[in-house]
């Protein structure tokens, strides 16, 4: 009798807090003035999903990375997030030779870092040297934005001067990124190890440091003589805020519950599942595009069993990408429709080669000699057909996504093996294609050489590539001048990476964020990062 | 006396370095390393070779190296933030302690009141009894997110974020409490009724002492004993538990600290969490044996 009264006491627990769930109203009003004049002033409750991690700058393509830093620094040029199109900001203009091997940038006057020094030439020229060269002694690695670096030139105090080895025609977009913010001399001159530190990021953005309580909160305090905004913004002059308090809170619907109770105000990282709470409490839920290689599978042609490209074929004809978002995710994951996002420049429609077709798969499988065993599971010459994947941890309902696939999988006979490995498992075994014989993954950036970042031997490498003429693709997109061409080139890939089936797009990943309704002015970067500048609060 | 302290220390010591020893062999047999799982961030694009060059920098150099380095209280880099061990237990240790210290002090309060008062009622007595099973039944993680939902966001009676100080305690408080109170409550409950039923009762009953002076004077202090090597025991539950409702809540400390670290496998952090936890925990110990003698004199002879 007594035995089982713990769980009657809990299950009546849990109906009491249904019931003050469902009893407790709308939460706060939505009567928020928005068409009021932007305010000055007060503070920014913004929940960050994780802590951040090292904050040197080629590193801020981590979310929480990202968030910290597109407030505290500038950019070269600003890609607007509307066009894509790169346009003016810390250089006022810029010329590029015929041939992208020589890019000279005029800078803004009168342009400081939070420590006085002022943001030139010879600063500019530092910072860029780096993220094109690296530099072993600090121990700074080079950027993936960055190809084909030369060297930097001081022409005078404002225009500065970059060489190329080779034709470099994504690097005006990359001077717009997150991870080309420009940091001070002093900064940029430090090792590895003190970049990677929050005190020691000096820029010259709309906000600085006033407060950190390492791994739970950054509090980042308006600049008050900041005046070098992009001119396209509509907002010029200091940030209407005073101050954006950043806390960390990993739980997920502690972050939820804390914005539809009124304890924050911003948050990022709304799952798929509680978009629809965020939504009925009167807030908002905006999904961001991150414009780039879309969340999918990525098969490894290393792979002793998907060296057979009609394996591979089977997998993304016997995949259905719609059942994936309609079940687990919302509008705000569009279903793929190629290798890249439609978002993404150099997007081509591939929908028609990506049509879910298990009947395809079966025969598929059969030609390559696969056969059905007892247990459903297809082998040939005594080997199951067995192929083994990491749940990843940055994907967004990695694991719930891997499951469904290893269902649709299971109904052509192959087994999807998911492992939820610790790091250290995964940072070894990831590199090897007969453990991992496929990856979860995505990459966001809003130029054609996000398709090379993914795919290079040199870059990501994602399916541990053994195929030359797939880098000599990637080579040969990076490198083209002229802008039509180069999308030419970027959709001759995507047909590629299909074709050779590389690769089994699943959606176009997003960046949810929830967002009370008397917040005004959020914007964001081109692949999604918030930025706090024009943010103002109506309440 | 003084031998038996003299013999509880050495052990004590001795449960030291096993402690540190077998957390150092079992992180170095872990796959990959934190260097590993740091630096193959696919974004920074570093060579196999350029990963090996940072392996050396950071290379901690052996055993022995190590030992010696934490008899001098040098814990060495943590490599996840490249800043000293010491700084970051520095940051994490202040804040644990409250927590847990609050959260001891009211488990302790919480098992007395459970078994006193299942001592003292006749018709609620089973229900009282029943609380314990339900409160180690009660998963922290669960628990932690029960109260956030109940109190803050739909009573709003404490923000989780913001707020002074005792408001950030008191929900990571009771959610460290409850579990850890169950098996004080147990043990005590159970010594109670064991001492109760021991032929002095009687006697002192019938000398006319109240059922209040019997269970307090008499009763509280012959139980007491078994009550407090559980209490100390459960040291070692304060310290797992303080890693998931930090985790939950957000809050900084030793707790927030070692998950972090596991899931970096940062092993200079690791290995000093395990010695600081193991430290603490013989201490802790080590006082309830040195507390026995005191309570019990049949010991100390």
């Amino acid at each position: 009798m007594s035995s089982f009264r713990p769980a009657v006491v809990t299950v009546a627990m849990l109906a009491a807090v249904g019931l003050l769930t469902s009893c407790g109203g709308s939460g706060t009003g939505a009567q928020a003035k928005s068409d009021g004049e932007p305010v000055y002033g007060g503070t920014l409750t913004y929940l960050e999903h994780q802590p951040p991690t090292c904050l040197y700058l080629p590193a801020a393509g981590f979310y929480p990375n990202g968030g910290v830093l597109n407030q505290l620094t500038d950019k070269l040029t600003w890609q607007n997030p509307e066009t894509l199109k790169i346009e003016p900001w810390i250089a006022t203009k810029w010329e590029i030779n015929e041939d992208a091997t020589e890019y000279t940038f005029h800078l803004r006057d009168g342009v400081t870092f939070s420590d006085g020094t002022p943001l030139d030439a010879e600063a500019v020229a530092a910072n860029f040297d780096v993220y094109g060269r690296g530099d072993d002694k600090l121990k700074l690695p080079p950027a993936e934005f960055v190809n084909n670096y030369e060297r930097s030139e001081v022409i005078d105090a404002r225009t500065v001067r970059f060489h190329f080895g080779k034709p470099s025609p994504g690097f005006l977009q990359g001077t717009s990124v997150i991870g080309a913010g420009l940091v001070s001399k002093k900064t940029i001159g430090l090792p590895y190890e003190e970049q990677c530190q929050l005190k020691n990021i000096i820029g010259s953005g709309p906000f600085t440091v006033a407060k950190q309580v390492v791994d739970k909160e950054i509090d980042l305090q308006a600049r008050k003589d900041y005046n070098w905004a992009p001119p396209s913004s509509a907002h010029q002059g200091r940030a209407y805020l005073d101050l954006v308090k950043i806390i960390v809170t990993p739980e997920d619907n502690v972050r939820v519950g804390a914005l539809t109770s009124g304890q924050a105000d911003y948050v990022r990282y709304v799952q798929a599942y509680d978009e629809a709470t965020v939504k009925s409490a009167g807030f908002v839920v905006q999904g961001e595009p991150t414009r780039g290689v879309n969340n999918g599978l990525y098969l490894r042609p290393a792979n002793s069993i998907l060296k057979d490209i009609r394996v591979r074929k089977a997998l993304q004809a016997g995949t259905d990408a719609k059942e994936v978002v309609d079940t687990l995710f919302t509008d705000n994951y569009p279903v793929a429709t190629s290798v890249l996002s439609h978002q993404a420049a150099g997007y081509v429609d591939l929908s028609d080669k990506l049509a879910y077709d298990p009947g395809k798969a079966g025969e598929l499988l059969d030609e390559a000699g696969w056969t059905r065993g007892a247990d459903g599971v297809r082998e040939k010459d005594g080997v199951k057909l067995r192929l083994g994947v990491f749940v990843a941890g940055p994907q967004p309902l990695s694991k719930q996504t891997l499951e469904l696939v290893a269902q649709q999988w299971a109904k052509i006979g192959v087994k999807l093996e998911i492992r939820p490995a610790d790091a250290g498992t995964q940072a070894v075994d990831i590199k090897d294609a007969e453990k991992t014989a496929v990856n979860h993954s995505m990459v966001g950036r809003a130029d054609q050489d996000v398709i090379k970042s993914q795919f290079h031997t040199k870059n990501r490498d994602v399916i541990l590539s053994n195929d030359t003429k797939l880098d000599q693709l990637l080579e040969e997109e990076s490198a083209l001048a002229d802008e039509t061409r180069r999308n030419e080139k970027v959709a001759e890939i995507q047909r590629y990476v299909i074709d050779q089936g590389y690769a089994i797009p699943l959606f176009e990943e997003p960046q949810v964020y929830g967002i009370a309704p008397y917040v005004h002015g959020a914007a964001f970067e081109a692949v999604g990062r918030p930025s706090f500048y024009a943010v103002w609060l109506g309440k | 006396m003084t031998k038996y302290l003299l013999k509880r220390a050495g052990q004590a010591l001795l449960v030291l370095w096993a402690a540190f020893t077998a957390a150092y062999i079992l992180l170095q047999a872990m796959p990959g390393d934190s260097i590993l799982i740091k630096f193959q961030d696919p974004e920074l694009g570093l060579s196999p070779e350029q990963i090996a060059k940072i392996r050396e920098y950071y290379d901690a150099g052996g055993y022995l190296h190590t030992v010696l380095g934490f008899l001098h209280g040098d814990f060495g880099y943590s490599v996840d933030t490249g800043t000293p061990v010491v700084e970051r237990l520095a940051e994490g240790l202040p804040e644990t302690a409250k927590l847990a210290t609050c959260a001891f002090v009211l488990a302790v309060l919480l098992a007395v009141l459970i078994a006193f008062g299942s001592a003292y009622s006749g018709r609620l007595r089973g229900l009282l009894l029943a609380v314990p099973s339900l409160f180690i039944s009660v998963p922290a993680f669960w628990l932690g997110i029960l109260l956030i939902q109940v109190f803050s966001f739909r009573l709003r009676l404490v923000p989780v974020i913001g707020g002074t100080e005792l408001q950030q305690l008191v929900l990571p408080v009771l959610t460290l409490a409850v579990p850890i109170s169950a098996p004080i409550a147990q043990v005590l409950a159970r010594s109670i009724d064991q001492v109760l039923t021991q032929p002095f009762v009687p006697v002192v009953a019938a000398k006319g002492a109240s059922r209040s002076w019997i269970l307090w004077r008499h009763v509280a202090r012959n139980a007491l004993p078994p009550t407090l090597t559980v209490a100390g025991l459960v040291f070692g539950e304060l310290i797992a538990g303080s890693v998931v409702t930090e985790t939950v809540f957000g809050r900084t400390g030793v707790g927030r600290l070692t998950e972090q670290a596991v899931n970096a496998q940062d092993a200079p952090v690791l290995l000093a969490v395990v010695v600081l936890a193991a430290t603490a925990f013989v201490l802790v110990n080590l006082l309830v044996d040195v507390l026995f003698p005191v309570l019990d004199p049949r010991l100390a002879t």
